[in-house]
């Protein structure tokens, strides 16, 4: 504990009633907001800052990293260029930097672009740390400093910064003379600026970016430290204008036996798991080697690994490895191609079974619709679907031959005509469709292949709700065309279809459908429609 | 009948006080089918009319007979019956929900709870890199139309929060790629903490949640639809929210129509972030069947359809739009259009009110005595019990029918069909020397040659005939549940209940001998007195079919509970505008009735309104209208004085006409061309033509083809 | 302890010497042709004759412009005290000229100790400043404004340029307006009526030359044998260092080093580094640690990130520049997962895998800007459809695969053709 929280906690004890004092200290530290410090521009209270082995130890394949972070940093009180520290996601370039601070145990601002997603937030959040002011009720959760401009920026950032620094070298003297171990600080402040990459998108007028990176030059204060992290690379970091360089920091990916290492530290059964990775470890590298992807893939095989085994604890000898890996076999290979999909694909129980009844009935193409497609549509609403569908992958030059009135067998032949004539024709739209996807098109011949295939499947919908029941009043296609355009609206809310920006009064908007085949295959069997006589095939 | 007769005069007045309240849905209706000249031209004047016409002929004065309170009455109390069930339907799967809520909430906070200081600084707790997962729910609507299920988001949100957490629901508005980030920031701290800022980050919600937030409480983000959301913003929202999932405990409910619609939606190492979990909305077929079971099959208020309304209700649902909202609103529309109609039918009001016969054979005799002969009243206590009758039996057909998938929906349809019954009934009169009982096979054809193959009805019939003993047993449990108030059904259903006992004392013997012998020994040896029993089973509902399901159409007296016009209850829901607009442009004189333009409709007239003239004119062009030949032709018309015409002109009530027959004389070329302006001005609002493009400035293209 | 203490304050004094601009243009400020004494000459003559002047400095970014010109003002403003305002400009703070005249108003108050109020309005702002100028010239004071990252206030409508170079042309105010860019053609971006009234004197700060080189490295790396650091450990540090700077290995590292960018910064850049992998045991700095700091310096960020590449994505790239050399002059992920599929089936390879996971892998190659789209206007056209490039030239491929440890051999055979 910091020599600053004693006083503090006399404060409160004194403020409070006597049952504070009782309380645990980490209880009351939980419940109450103390009024903010110094201690937290430091990276916590304990005791004693952990040592510089125990960060090395906890990041397995690091060592290089962090000593060179290390070398940078530099002793106490020793200013330093700009650092830009970069490496792919989840290579533990943010937790690195934050547990080195912590060992070092020096001051430092932390904001990450992420969470602050706009210039103001970001500014308006450093003020806050280095101001010591925290949003609450209290203060209605204003921040310190109304700032959105650089340059005031800047000018609050000095203040504070020169504010801070005094402060610091303040308590340094005080503190250096009692515990020289919480406050070997010095009087140096680092601002952290994570996910430095999203600024990039920010403002395209581009001053954000160059004003970052030139902050160190722009304040000219030795005392203050620049530490940039970022998912991509310097050079991807172009602007208009240049900037000095920061001088660069890598973390690369992983290594296997990395990987190896990093997975096993946190696992209560080493050898079982060291055994489960032998086996999962290897394909999976090959696809991907981000730790968190990896993590949570083989937390669900890891479960599917230790099905048999009735306690956790056994430590597996060559013959149990041997079985289990034969009962692991099966699961690896799917799971590496579900993997992905995994990751939305639905944890209860309930779901999977779902999931594998929809497979099975996909499989066997059976005709309940209900377990086609799990998706309530009215008629009308699918055929919209269907011609939007039919419009975008068919050529618009077709269409008069594909939906003629009679619609049925006498337009294949018809169609396939041009199809045979020019071969090097339907590469090219082939390539086309490879390239564009599906095409857009016009609300009118939307609505006239609508026209078309209602009025087809009307009549033969009508003769056989005549075998079966006369039930239905009339519903000529009419009635289905009435309120078309409000199923379309809805369509393009469900994102069935998309569309293009255009006035909607001129009615000159292009749309464009974007559900896959099989889907619009599942809607035509729902509705009995033939879809693949008037698919155009290339 | 007399009494329609009697009250003719007196359907306008609650007409009127009835569609005070649709008026959205009624009024195209209204506009266009005629009834008399003082509506007719109402309806022409304005567009938005309110046919507040002071009720003149309302003779009765007593409350109990205003059919608007009867209206209210009945509709509400068939309002309240839908809500509960909607809620009954969502319950299970909210309490799923919040089960998952629960254990995700503690999977969360395993990893120990940050001290404040932890939580509201601005660095990440250093944690396994799987701890930034985000639980999420993912809730399967299954339906395209959104509609339905803003309602079940909102009652979840009040749900979860009746069990202490902390929600708030984000729809796709708030994550528009208009306000951003930000704006959903603002409008989560917004339900949170009740404060609006211009400057929000998450950190906010950090320190908000450990001063203020129940500690052992998560907080809960509901996306109503995902799908609509734009994807940088809910890419970046739920980037933002990983971050700080650590030191807030948050978890996201999502609505999506498809499973896969997050893989489309969201980038790869978005989708890293999220630990999913899915959950199924009921489907708005089951959804529709509840409804369908609380409004109209168990006689909860008086009000009931007909066969052609159903029928017409059914195709609605599933051609136009399938959302429960609309076919809800067609329901009050029938029924407000039956209170409207059928002068006896306030009689359902009282109806509804009481529920007990004897009392509201009283009331009703009390009540009533001025207008009707007293027979109605018994009349009417047969309806209701047949009514009740009839209701029990789709009931027990649809639990038969739910194995094998029957839609309560169909199965009212065919219910309701008047001419089935009738002819099963008078099969029955003839053989109806033969006593009640009739062997079960022949009985079981005669029945069924009426009805339709591959009906739901026989459908279900056949299913009873091939049900294993288990669910048959299930199902006589639940048919005497369903007719413990009908004595003689009951015992019927009560005669096969010891059988089905033995049945089942066999069946669990077996159970302990070993499949394959069980098997064999079913096949062989009680193959026989099972299969009796179902056949016994489909004989009784054949039998309850026959003779207690008679559709309200074939009692008499069902008029005033029965609403029968479809071709009403078509119009008003189908509106179909933009032939509307059409159909009244050529066919103004319907409206305001000149004489002068009334005797031919399709040539154009001097006397006619600018608009229909430009409007029939067009008829003439093809998709593109060259502006000038249509001024020419438009001026010709105007131009030239038919003097009779023009005397016409003077006493007809549409005042652009009499000012120009007016200032005829001083007719100028460009009072014209500002006619045409206006005329072609309107035809565009109107949606019928579009204006001239860039590239042929002196032509407008028509939108609008064909009735 | 020993040497660890005289060690750690000597870093601490080089690496404060390396951070500290002023400290090492100061060996450029002797010599008579240098840029500062060119430029203090000017000035000075500015302030004297209290006439207007207006200057630009031109020069690479990190070539010490304005280094430079704070050293000249800080030994101005101690010749001459109180006759000197300096009011200092960024361009990517002030661009904006609303908030250009705001900060000058705030610096013309906090010089003069006058109330400066944050609700003054642009006009007041330009109008206070115009009779600070005229009271500044009547008092005979040399107002100096610069103005770092000029061309970037000649973006926009130079208001704020005109009206201070107008006021330099009126005989009462007494005002030098310096503008350091590292454009050479930043007078070429003024409007006329700004470039009429400029005076178009530039100063350019040239790349210093090998000579400077070594002069510069002496000047900073030496310490300095009477300070507070132990005099024999002062001594044999230099004496180190001296053999260090004579080794040829030596100079060829700082020949590649020069090679790759010559300025100043770029220098410093590299000294930084080599100081900072100074061991704090030994205390002396060595050869290994400038051959460390020469690799910590040129990264070849794009190689790095192939050799991340897990080897999926390997294949994704190899597709992708498969169909470059087929000439298919735009394509996207679809072509390139027939291209994927026709690889395969001509080769039977060992890792063929669905298409989510190609897409995935192609999703990590985005993320890592291997690739990127054709065009970053996100419309609603799904991922799959959006064409793309790649961003690493073939040679860097090349080499990327031949530096990958265990890349599959059949990668090699594709990537050739």
């Amino acid at each position: 504990m910091g020599k600053e929280e004693s006083p503090q906690i006399e404060r409160r004890s004194t403020r409070h009633s006597s049952a504070t004092i009782s309380k645990n200290e980490a209880g009351t530290k939980s419940n109450e907001p103390l009024p903010p410090t110094v201690n937290d521009l430091f990276y916590g209270e304990e005791e004693k800052p952990i040592s510089l082995d125990d960060v090395v130890s906890s990041f397995p394949g690091r060592r290089i990293q962090i000593i060179e972070l290390m070398r940078v940093l530099g002793p106490v009180n020793c200013p330093m260029v700009p650092l830009f520290i970069y490496g792919d996601s989840s290579t533990g370039k943010t937790s690195i930097t934050l547990q080195i601070f912590r060992h070092l145990n020096r001051p430092f601002v932390y904001s990450s672009c992420l969470t602050c997603y706009s210039p103001r937030i970001l500014f308006e959040s450093i003020l806050n740390q280095l101001l010591l002011h925290r949003k609450s009720m209290a203060n209605s959760y204003l921040s310190a400093k109304r700032c959105e401009r650089p340059s005031d920026f800047v000018n609050f950032l000095r203040e504070a910064l020169i504010s801070i620094t005094s402060n610091l070298q303040g308590n340094s003297g005080k503190s250096g003379s009692k515990k020289l171990d919480r406050r070997a600080s010095g009087n140096m402040i680092y601002l952290i600026f994570d996910n430095l990459e999203r600024v990039r998108e920010w403002d395209k007028s581009s001053i954000m970016l160059p004003f970052l990176l030139n902050l160190y030059d722009i304040l000219k204060m030795p005392e203050v430290g620049l530490i940039f992290i970022s998912n991509t690379s310097p050079d991807t970091y172009y602007s208009s204008m240049g900037y000095a360089e920061p001088t660069p920091v890598y973390f690369p990916d992983y290594k296997e036996d990395d990987l190896r290492q990093i997975f096993v530290k946190n696992q209560e059964n080493k050898k079982l798991y060291s055994s489960f990775l032998d086996v999962v470890l290897k394909p999976f590298y090959r696809i991907t080697r981000r730790v968190d992807e990896l993590s949570t893939a083989f937390s669900q095989l890891y479960k599917k690994y230790c099905e048999p085994l009735s306690d956790l604890g056994v430590v597996p000898n060559e013959e149990m490895k041997r079985r289990l890996f034969s009962n692991l076999q099966p699961h690896i290979a799917p799971s590496m191609n579900e993997i992905f999909k995994v990751s939305s694909q639905p944890s209860t129980d309930i779901g999977a079974t779902k999931e594998a009844k929809q497979k099975s009935s996909s499989k066997k193409s059976g005709l309940e619709v209900t377990d086609q497609l799990d998706l309530h549509m009215s008629t009308s609403a699918k055929y919209l679907l269907i011609s939007a569908f039919l419009a975008s992958r068919n050529p618009a030059t077709l269409d008069a031959s594909l939906f003629d009135s009679t619609g049925g067998s006498d337009s294949r032949k018809r169609k396939r005509k041009p199809s045979e004539k020019t071969s090097e024709q339907k590469e090219a739209a082939e390539q086309e469709l490879l390239m564009k996807g599906p095409g857009t098109f016009p609300l009118e011949r939307l609505l006239a292949i609508f026209q078309c295939i209602t009025s087809v499947a009307e009549g033969s919908l009508e003769e056989e709700e005549q075998g079966s029941d006369g039930l239905r009043v009339q519903v000529g296609d009419n009635s289905l065309m009435s309120d078309v355009l409000l199923q379309l609206s809805s369509l393009c809310n469900a994102n069935f279809i998309v569309k293009g920006v255009s006035c909607p009064l001129e009615g000159s908007t292009r749309y464009r459908s974007t559900i896959c085949e099989d889907m619009a295959l599942k809607v035509a069997r729902s509705l009995k429609f033939p879809l693949s006589k008037y698919l155009y095939r290339r | 009948m007399t009494a329609t007769k009697a009250c003719d005069s007196a359907s306008t007045a609650p007409e009127s006080s009835a569609n005070d309240n649709i008026q959205p849905f009624y009024l195209l209706h209204k506009a266009s089918t005629p009834r008399n000249s003082g509506r007719k031209s109402a309806a022409a004047r304005t567009i938005d009319l309110s046919p507040s016409k002071p009720s003149s002929s309302t003779t009765t004065t007593n409350p109990q007979f205003d059919p608007h309170k009867a209206f209210q009455s009945v509709w509400s109390r068939i309002d309240s019956a839908i809500k509960d069930v909607l809620r009954d339907v969502n319950t299970n799967v909210f309490n799923e929900i919040h089960s998952w809520v629960r254990q995700s909430f503690l999977a969360v906070t395993s990893s120990g709870v940050p001290t404040f200081a932890e939580a509201t600084k601005s660095f990440p707790i250093l944690n396994h890199a799987t701890s930034k997962q985000l639980f999420t729910g993912l809730v399967l609507i299954k339906n395209m139309e959104f509609v339905d299920d803003l309602l079940t988001f909102e009652e979840l949100g009040l749900f979860l929060k009746s069990h202490a957490c902390h929600v708030a629901n984000l729809s796709s508005l708030d994550l528009s790629t208009k306000n951003g980030v930000g704006g959903c920031l603002r409008s989560l701290l917004r339900q949170f903490l009740t404060v609006t800022l211009d400057a929000v980050d998450i950190s906010i919600l950090a320190s908000w949640y450990r001063e203020y937030g129940n500690p052992n409480s998560p907080v809960i983000i509901i996306v109503e639809d995902m799908e609509r959301c734009s994807r940088s913003v809910l890419s970046d929202f739920i980037l933002m929210l990983s971050e700080w999932v650590v030191k807030i405990p948050m978890i996201l409910i999502m609505g999506v129509t498809t499973l896969d619609a997050p893989k489309t939606v969201l980038p790869s190492h978005v989708l890293q972030q999220l630990c999913p979990s899915k959950f199924t909305l009921g489907s708005p077929a089951e959804r529709m069947d509840a409804v369908v079971e609380a409004a109209l099959v168990r006689w909860c208020s008086g009000f009931s359809i007909g066969h052609k309304v159903a029928v017409f209700l059914r195709n609605y649902f599933l051609n136009h739009d399938g959302t429960l909202a609309s076919f809800i609103r067609a329901l009050k529309i029938a029924c407000a259009q039956h209170f409207s109609i059928e002068p006896l039918s306030s009689v359902l009001g009282l109806l509804a009110e009481e529920d007990s016969e004897d009392e509201r054979v009283l009331a009703l005799s009390s009540g009533m005595a001025a207008q009707i002969d007293s027979n109605l009243a018994s009349c009417l206590t047969e309806l209701k019990r047949s009514q009740k009758c009839w209701g029990i039996v789709v009931m027990c057909l649809y639990k038969a029918g739910k194995y094998s998938k029957v839609q309560l929906l169909d199965l009212l349809c065919e219910a309701l069909d008047p001419d089935i019954y009738k002819s099963i009934a008078s099969d029955t009169r003839t053989r109806s020397g033969k006593g009640f009982e009739i062997s079960s096979s022949s009985n079981h054809s005669m029945a069924q040659q009426y009805l339709r193959k591959d009906g739901p009805i026989s459908q279900a019939i056949e299913k009873v005939r091939d049900l294993p003993a288990s669910p048959l047993s299930q199902l006589l449990k639940s048919w005497e549940n369903l007719t413990v108030d009908i004595l003689e059904i009951n015992v019927k259903v009560k005669e096969l209940q010891p059988m089905i006992k033995l049945e089942e004392g066999k069946s669990l013997k077996q159970d302990f001998t070993d499949l394959a012998k069980r098997h064999t020994s079913r096949t062989a040896a009680n193959i026989k007195e099972s299969k009796t029993i179902n056949e016994k089973a489909a004989t009784l509902l054949a039998n309850l079919v026959r003779d207690f399901m008679r559709p309200i159409e074939c009692i008499p007296f069902h008029e005033i509970a029965c609403f029968k016009d479809v071709e009403k209850l078509q119009s008003a829901l189908t509106g179909d505008p933009r032939r509307r607009i059409q159909v009244d442009l050529l066919e103004f004189h319907e409206f305001l009735r000149c004489k002068c333009c009334s005797r031919s409709c399709n040539i154009p007239l001097q006397s006619m309104p600018d608009t229909s003239i430009m409007y029939t004119l067009a008829q003439e062009h093809g998709d593109l209208i060259n502006l000038h030949d249509w001024f020419q032709s438009f001026k010709t018309i105007v131009m030239n004085p038919s003097s009779k015409c023009r005397r016409k002109g003077k006493q007809s009530s549409f005042p652009k006409k009499r000012k120009e027959t007016n200032e005829h004389e001083n007719k100028s070329e460009s009072s014209l061309q500002a006619r045409l302006c206006r005329a072609v001005t309107e035809l565009q609002i109107t949606g019928l033509i579009r204006m001239p493009s860039k590239r042929r400035p002196d032509f407008v293209q028509r939108v609008a083809f064909g009735l | 302890m020993g040497r660890e203490k005289p060690a750690e304050r000597a870093l601490l004094l080089l690496r404060s010497r390396l951070c500290d601009p002023s400290f090492v243009f100061n060996s450029f400020s002797d010599s008579s042709d240098s840029n500062y004494s060119k430029l203090k000459f000017i000035i000075s003559s500015s302030v004297t004759e209290a006439c207007n002047n207006s200057i630009l400095l031109l020069g690479p970014r990190g070539s010490g412009k304005v280094a430079v010109l704070e050293l000249v003002i800080r030994d101005l403003l101690l010749e001459y005290p109180d006759m000197i305002t300096v009011i200092k400009l960024s361009g990517l703070l002030h661009s904006d000229d609303n908030c250009a005249f705001k900060e000058i108003a705030r610096q013309l108050c906090m010089e003069h100790q006058l109330l400066f109020s944050k609700m003054a309005s642009f006009d007041d702002n330009a109008q206070f400043m115009i009779a600070m100028l005229r009271e500044c010239g009547l008092a005979h004071k040399t107002i100096i404004f610069v103005l770092d990252e000029f061309d970037l206030f000649a973006q926009g409508k130079q208001r704020l340029l005109y009206s201070l170079l107008d006021a330099t042309q009126s005989v009462t105010s007494q005002a030098v307006v310096i503008g350091a860019t590292c454009r050479l053609d930043a007078d070429q971006l003024l409007e006329k009526r700004v470039r009429s009234r400029f005076s178009h004197r530039k100063l350019l700060f040239l790349p210093p030359t090998k000579e400077d080189w070594q002069r510069l490295l002496e000047h900073i790396l030496l310490l300095p044998t009477e300070s507070t650091l132990p005099q024999d450990y002062a001594v044999e540090f230099n004496a180190k260092l001296q053999n260090i700077l004579a080794d040829n290995r030596f100079k060829g590292i700082i020949n590649t080093c020069m090679n790759i960018d010559s300025t100043v910064n770029h220098l410093l850049k590299f000294l930084f580094r080599a100081v900072s992998n100074m061991d704090l045991a030994t205390g002396f700095l060595s050869l290994e640690n400038f051959k460390a700091a020469l690799s910590n310096i040129q990264r070849q960020p794009k190689l790095e990130c192939i050799k991340d590449c897990s080897v999926l994505e390997l294949y994704v790239l190899v597709c992708m520049r498969r169909l470059e050399i087929k000439e298919q002059n735009s394509y996207n992920f679809n072509s390139i997962m027939k291209e994927y599929k026709s690889v395969h089936d001509s080769c039977q390879t060992s890792d063929y895998y669905a298409q989510n996971v190609c897409l995935w892998a192609f999703e990590h190659l985005l993320q890592r800007e291997l690739i990127s789209f054709n065009d970053n206007r996100g419309n609603n056209q799904s991922i799959e459809f959006r064409p793309v490039k790649l961003l690493v030239s073939s040679h860097e491929l090349h080499q990327g695969l031949k530096s990958y440890r265990s890349c599959p051999a059949i990668l090699h055979k594709l990537l050739a053709g």
